[in-house]
């Protein structure tokens, strides 16, 4: 499945088993993008940086 | 002389007399104790029939994956009977203690992380992956107020490391980071990290000092996984001001390094 990347809106070629949360590099820009999935639809958004802070 | 002192789980277990004496008779210094235990957290979930759930973040982190089940057990052992058990340890010895969380008063307010980015290996690939970020935070904010209440009244406030989110949710927070920013916030003398090594140890040696301007490159470069955290937050905490000591918790007079100098110094 082909999808836009929405920062330099190149086409992004997705593996047939991505899953919900999983976070695609863009090959063009080389943003972190993170796969918004609900039932068919897919939507691609930017990843939110996450501090690596952990508990106990 | 305020000094900060936290002592971890492991070390704490094996040493918890000791490292309660050494507190205790250095009379004329006040003292913060904050504990770890995640060792005891994982026993007590096993005993529960529950599994730890450890996961991988992006750059290779392991860590506790906090859910809300994982979240009960861990105020219940490391606010409660571990908590207490120390409070317990400073009455036998004769010092009065007052056991405690960050949720108390409240004295530590923590940001939920929302999400975590792990790396995990569902069917044939491993992938990066956003999943909630369950009952894990960073501390924004320490309310000095209720620690100097306790210290002004002679008592030695012991904390475990257990925040408030800002919708009032409990959180799960990281021992060193809750002695770093008591630390911090109250303007320690020293803050005194008590591990089972002898210090910040580079090829078997230990390093005796690192300055806080270097701290971060340092351990990045220098460092394993576990260490590398206590010294890239001595090193944000040294800058404030307060000396941090690295060593080791398992000898018989632990606070001794102070007046020793041994261990590993950020300053």
């Amino acid at each position: 499945m082909k999808v836009k990347c929405p920062v330099c809106g190149a086409e992004i070629e997705l593996p047939e088993d991505v899953m919900d949360g999983e976070i695609i590099e863009c090959e063009s820009c080389g943003a972190q993008l993170e796969v918004k999935k609900s039932g068919d639809k897919i939507e691609l958004k930017v990843a939110e940086e996450a501090a690596e802070d952990w508990g106990e | 002389m305020l000094v900060v002192v936290k002592a971890g789980g492991r070390t704490l277990m094996n040493n918890m007399e000791n490292i309660v004496k050494s507190i205790v008779k250095r009379k004329d210094w006040k003292v913060i104790f904050v504990h770890g235990g995640g060792d005891l957290v994982d026993e007590w979930e096993r005993r529960m029939g529950m599994e730890p759930q450890f996961k991988i973040s992006a750059s290779g982190v392991k860590f506790r994956y906090t859910d809300e089940k994982e979240l009960e057990v861990f105020v219940a052992v490391l606010g409660g009977l571990l908590n207490k058990k120390i409070v317990s340890e400073f009455y036998k010895q004769g010092r009065n203690a007052f056991g405690m969380t960050g949720a108390d008063g409240p004295s530590v307010i923590a940001e939920r992380k929302r999400r975590v980015i792990v790396k995990e290996k569902v069917g044939e690939r491993e992938r990066k992956r956003a999943i909630p970020g369950g009952y894990t935070g960073k501390i924004v904010e320490v309310r000095k107020e209720p620690f100097e209440a306790l210290l002004n009244s002679d008592m030695v406030p012991v904390v475990a490391p257990i925040a408030l989110g800002k919708e009032g949710e409990l959180l799960n927070v990281n021992g060193d980071q809750m002695a770093a920013e008591i630390a911090k916030a109250l303007k320690a003398d020293y803050l005194l990290l008590l591990t089972d090594v002898p210090g910040v140890l580079v090829d078997r040696e230990v390093v005796k000092e690192i300055r806080a301007q270097e701290a971060e490159e340092f351990a990045k470069s220098k460092i394993g996984p576990g260490m590398n955290i206590k010294v890239i937050m001595a090193g944000r905490v040294a800058m404030e001001g307060t000396k941090v000591v690295i060593a080791d918790g398992t000898k018989d007079d632990p606070l001794s390094v102070i007046e020793s100098r041994e261990g590993t110094w950020i300053v």
